[in-house]
C-alpha cells in the first residue's frame, strides 16, 4: 500500500536532497546547500570527521531532534518530505526508511526480553511474526543460538551482541532505503565485516537503497557506489566511488585518502 | 546460570530487607516507647488525670506501684513490646477498657476509607498522567497540569470544608456527618483523593516524561512502533519508580485520614487517636503510632523489593 | 518572566502580613457580644465570626502566624539538615554513615503520623507543632546538602584550599556553602507549601495555636461549627490559605524549573 505511493518501482530516485539547509532553532545552520542522491538498489557513502554534519542530514531525513529544514527539499521516492511534522514522517520510518543509529546498544528496551519486542515491532507494520525466520536473520549476523538471545534481556547481553540484534532487526522489516550511521564503529573486525556482508546481501538480493554515515574512508571504498566527502556542514565532494577516490578534486579529500594510506 | 545468580541475590536481598524490616520496627517501638517518657507528667499522673481522679500524694503512690513504674526502663519496654507482638496494646487510662479491640474496629474503617481514596486516586491520576505526558506542551497537558498544581495545592482539611460547604450546605446533596453509610464514604474519599491525585499526577507524569525521553523509545519510534506498544513499554519500565511513589504517598494519607476522619465523624483509627489526645489517652496514641507505622514501613520494604524485582539492573 | 510575576505577588502578600497592624480596620482579638457573625459589610469587610472578632483582621494577622510559622520552621530545617549535610559530605565516613542511616530511619516514618502524636503528647500549641514536623523536615536538606557537597568536593578550587592547609571550617563555610546555596535554597522554597499544608492542618486539628491566637487553619476549624449560618468565618481564611500554597508552590516550581533549564 506504501509503496503506491513511496518506494514504486518504476522511481529512480531513492532519495534526492536538494539545496538543504537545517539547523536547530534560532542557531546557525548546521548543514548548508546540501545536495545529494541515491539511487535506487545503491549504496551511498557519507565521509566526514565528526561534527561534519553527517549524522545532522540522517536526522534532517528522519526529522528527529528538532532538526528544522530551512530551506530545500528531501525526496523519498520523489516526494518531497521536508515539510511533514516527526509524527507524520513516522509512518516512514522502519519500512520505507530503515534506521541504524550510531549507537542500537541501547535502542531496544533494557528490561524487556527481545521475542515480545520484535513482535510488537513486527505488528506495527502488518508482518506476521514467524520465528525461524527471526531466527535466521539472528544467524546472518553471526549470532549464536538466537533462541535463546530471543529470550534475553537487552541489559545481559554486551554492546556488540545488542548491536547485531538491532541491525539484525531493523532488516526484519526489509525497508527499501536504509539509513545507518557508523553501524560498525563499536564493532570486532570480525564481526564489523559480518555486518558489511550482511549490508551488501540486502542491497543485492532486495536491491535495497544504502545511505551510510562513515569516518572510515575505506569502509566507504569497498562498499560505495557513490560517496560525498563533508566538512563543516558542506558536501566538499561527491561522486563515483571510483572518481572520487582515483581523481579528488579537493585538498581535504586528499588527505583523506592520504590517511588510509598511512594508517 | 545468570538466571539462577539473580535469584539467589534476590534471595539475599530480600533476606536482608526482612532484617532491616525488623530493627526499623524495634527502633520505632523504642521511639514511640520513649515518646511517653518525654510527655509531661508519668502514666501514672496521666492515667488519673485522665480519668478525672483528684490527685493526692497516696493515691498517686498506689497508682504508681499498681502500674509497676518503679521498675527500670528496658524491663517495662521489654513487657510492653511483648504484649504488643501477642496483640495486647495495653489498657486505656480512660475507661480501663483494654485498647487492642478499640484500635482493631478503628483500623477497620480507617482501611476502607484509606484504601477507596487510594483506588479512586490511582484510577484518576494513572491514565491522566500518561496522557499528560504523551501530550506534553499541548492544551490539554496544560489543563492536567494546572489542575494537578491546584490539587496539590490544596490542604485536605480545606477541600473537605468547601465540599460539605457547597454539595451538604449549598446543593443540599449529602449529609453532613458520616453514618456509616455507602453514601457518607463520598465526601471523606472525595476530600482525600482530591490532593492525593494532585500529587500522583505531578510525580507520575514526570516520571512518564523521563521515560519518554529514554533512548530505547526514540530506537522504537524510529523503527515505526506504533504508540500503543511505545506505551506499553513505559508502563512496563515505570511500574518501579511509581510503586515507589504510591508507598511515599500512603504516609500522607495515614496523616490526611487523621484530619479528615476528625471532620466527618468517621469512626476510624484518627478519630480515634484524636479523641484519645484531648483525653490523655496515651496507650491509644502508642498504638495508632506502632499500627500506623508498621503499616508504612512494611508498605515501602515491600515497594523496595518489587523495585528490584521489576527492574533488575538495580 | 514566571518568576518576577510569582515573586511580586508573594511581596504583596508578605507586605499585607506584616502590615497587618496598620491595614486591619480592627482589633483582631477584640470580641462583641453585640456584633456576633455579623455578614461582611463596610466596616468588617469578611464580617465577623462567632465571638464578634473582625474575619478581615484575623485573616491578615492569622497570616502573620501561618507564614512567620512556617517561614521560621523552613528556616531551621534549611540550617540544621544543610550544616548536617556539609559535614557529611565533607568528611565522610562513619560521621557520614551514621547520620545518613539516622536520616533513612527517619525516612522510614510516615511524618504526619510522628507529628500527629509528638505534636499530641507534647501539647505545647505552635511551638509543638513545629517540632513534631522538623523532627523529619531537616533529612531532606540534609541529603541534598550532602550529595552537592560530595559533588564538589573534589574540584580544584577545594583541594586547593586543603593543599593550602585550610582548615575544614572555613572551607565548608567560604567555598562549599555557597556553592551549594542554590540548590538547596530552591528545595527550601519548594517546602514552603507543603510545610504550610502540615502546620495549618496540625493547627486545625487543634494540635498547633493555642486560641485566641489568630490562624487560618484553626480559625477554619472554629468556624466549621456555623458553616451554615456564617459562611464568610470559613470561607475567607480558606481562600487565604489557597492563595498563599498555590503563590508559594508556583513560585517554587518556577524557580525549580528556571533552574534546570
Amino acid at each position: 500500500m506504501e509503496d503506491n505511493q513511496y518506494g514504486s518501482k518504476i522511481n529512480k530516485h531513492a532519495l534526492r536532497i536538494t539545496d538543504l539547509t537545517a539547523g536547530y532553532g534560532e542557531d546557525s545552520p548546521v548543514l548548508q546547500g546540501i545536495s545529494l542522491s541515491l539511487e535506487k538498489g545503491q549504496i551511498l557513502c557519507m565521509v566526514g570527521e565528526s561534527g561534519s554534519g553527517k549524522t545532522s542530514v540522517i536526522r534532517a531525513i528522519t526529522g528527529w531532534e528538532n532538526l528544522q529544514v530551512r530551506e530545500g527539499s528531501i525526496e523519498v521516492w520523489e516526494n518531497d518530505i521536508s515539510h511533514l511534522s516527526f509524527k507524520e514522517r513516522r509512518k516512514l520510518l522502519g519500512r520505507t526508511i530503515g534506521y541504524i543509529p550510531q549507537n542500537p546498544a541501547g535502542s531496544f528496551n533494557p528490561i524487556r526480553k527481545y521475542e515480545p519486542q520484535i513482535r510488537e515491532m513486527l505488528a506495527s507494520h502488518d508482518i506476521r511474526y514467524v520465528r525461524s525466520e527471526v531466527e535466521e536473520a539472528f544467524a546472518r549476523m553471526g549470532l549464536d543460538s538466537p533462541a535463546s538471545l530471543l529470550g534475553s534481556r537487552p541489559y545481559e547481553l554486551s554492546g556488540g551482541m545488542n548491536q547485531r540484534i538491532v541491525i539484525a532487526a531493523v532488516m526484519l522489516l526489509e525497508p527499501s532505503i536504509l539509513l545507518c550511521d557508523e553501524p560498525t564503529s563499536a564493532l570486532d573486525v570480525m564481526t564489523a565485516n559480518l555486518v558489511k556482508d550482511e549490508f551488501l546481501r540486502l542491497n543485492k538480493e532486495h536491491g535495497t537503497s544504502i545511505l551510510m554515515v562513515t569516518h572510515n574512508l575505506g569502509l566507504a571504498n569497498i562498499m560505495a557506489d557513490s560517496i560525498a566527502i563533508m566538512k563543516r556542514g558542506r558536501i566538499v565532494e561527491s561522486g563515483d566511488t571510483e572518481k572520487v577516490m582515483c581523481n579528488p578534486t579537493d585538498d581535504y579529500t586528499k588527505s583523506l585518502i592520504g590517511d588510509i594510506f598511512n594508517l | 546460570m545468570k538466571q539462577s545468580e539473580d535469584t539467589k541475590f534476590l534471595i539475599t536481598n530480600i533476606f536482608r530487607k526482612i532484617a532491616e524490616t525488623i530493627l526499623l520496627l524495634i527502633i520505632l517501638s523504642l521511639l514511640v516507647f520513649a515518646l511517653m517518657y518525654i510527655a509531661p507528667g508519668d502514666p501514672a499522673e496521666k492515667r488519673l488525670t485522665s480519668q478525672g481522679t483528684a490527685i493526692t500524694k497516696e493515691v498517686l503512690e498506689a497508682e504508681r506501684a499498681r502500674l509497676g513504674l518503679m521498675r527500670p526502663f528496658l524491663v517495662r519496654y521489654g513487657e510492653w513490646l511483648f504484649g504488643i507482638i501477642r496483640g495486647d496494646f495495653g489498657i486505656s487510662f480512660k475507661d480501663d477498657m483494654p485498647v487492642a479491640p478499640k484500635l482493631a474496629a478503628g483500623l477497620h474503617k480507617t482501611l476502607i476509607l484509606s484504601s477507596a481514596s487510594l483506588i479512586l486516586s490511582l484510577l484518576v491520576s494513572y491514565p491522566l498522567a500518561i496522557w499528560s505526558a504523551f501530550r506534553k506542551g499541548r492544551v490539554s497537558d496544560h489543563i492536567v497540569r494546572v489542575l494537578s498544581f491546584i490539587g496539590n495545592s490544596m490542604p485536605n482539611f480545606l477541600i473537605s470544608v468547601l465540599l460539605m460547604y457547597v454539595l451538604c450546605i449549598q446543593l443540599r446533596l449529602f449529609p453532613v456527618i458520616a453514618d456509616g453509610s455507602p453514601a457518607s464514604l463520598i465526601l471523606p474519599v472525595l476530600s482525600l483523593s482530591i490532593p492525593m491525585s494532585g500529587r500522583f499526577i505531578r510525580q507520575m507524569r514526570s516520571e512518564f516524561i523521563d521515560q519518554l525521553n529514554e533512548d530505547y523509545v526514540t530506537g522504537m519510534r524510529m523503527r515505526g512502533v506504533k504508540e500503543r506498544y511505545v506505551a506499553v513499554n513505559i508502563i512496563r519500565n515505570s511500574l518501579g519508580h511509581i510503586l515507589t511513589i504510591v508507598g511515599l504517598q500512603v504516609g500522607t494519607l495515614m496523616g490526611g485520614s487523621v484530619v479528615i476522619e476528625t471532620i466527618f465523624r468517621w469512626p476510624g483509627l484518627g478519630k480515634l487517636v484524636m479523641d484519645s489526645i484531648n483525653s490523655r489517652d496515651y496507650p491509644v496514641i502508642m498504638g495508632f503510632v506502632i499500627i500506623m507505622g508498621t503499616i508504612y514501613i512494611v508498605i515501602n520494604q515491600l515497594t523496595d523489593v518489587s523495585y528490584h524485582v521489576l527492574d533488575p539492573r538495580v | 518572566m514566571q518568576i518576577y510575576i510569582a515573586a511580586a505577588f508573594v511581596f504583596l502578600l508578605l507586605a499585607a502580613v506584616i502590615l497587618a497592624g496598620k491595614i486591619a480596620p480592627n482589633d483582631p482579638y477584640r470580641t462583641n457580644a453585640t456584633l456576633i457573625r455579623l455578614a461582611p459589610c463596610r466596616e468588617y469587610p469578611f464580617g465577623t465570626d462567632n465571638l464578634g472578632r473582625c474575619v478581615f483582621s484575623r485573616v491578615l494577622f492569622g497570616g502573620r502566624t501561618t507564614i512567620a510559622a512556617t517561614f521560621f520552621l523552613v528556616a531551621i530545617s534549611f540550617g540544621i539538615g544543610t550544616f548536617i549535610g556539609i559535614l557529611c559530605g565533607f568528611y565522610g565516613g562513619i560521621f557520614d554513615r551514621i547520620f545518613m542511616r539516622i536520616a533513612d530511619i527517619f525516612l522510614s516514618f510516615p511524618q504526619m503520623v510522628v507529628a500527629i502524636a509528638v505534636a499530641g503528647i507534647l501539647g505545647g500549641g505552635m511551638a509543638g507543632a513545629m517540632v513534631a514536623l522538623g523532627i523529619t523536615m531537616w533529612v531532606a536538606f540534609a541529603r541534598l546538602a550532602r550529595s552537592h557537597t560530595i559533588s564538589i568536593r573534589n574540584e580544584p578550587y577545594i583541594m586547593t584550599s586543603i593543599l593550602a592547609g585550610k582548615g575544614g571550617v572555613y572551607i565548608m563555610f567560604r567555598h562549599i556553602l555557597p556553592n551549594i546555596l542554590a540548590p538547596v535554597l530552591t528545595n527550601a522554597l519548594t517546602q514552603i507549601g507543603t510545610t504550610m499544608i502540615g502546620l495549618s492542618g496540625l493547627s486545625f486539628l487543634g494540635l498547633g495555636v493555642i486560641p485566641p491566637t489568630a490562624e487560618w487553619g484553626s480559625m477554619i476549624s472554629e468556624g466549621r461549627a456555623y458553616i451554615q449560618i456564617a459562611p464568610w468565618t470559613v470561607l475567607f481564611p480558606a481562600l487565604a490559605t489557597i492563595v498563599t500554597i498555590t503563590l508559594f508552590n508556583y513560585l517554587g516550581d518556577a524557580v525549580m524549573e528556571y533552574r534546570n533549564v
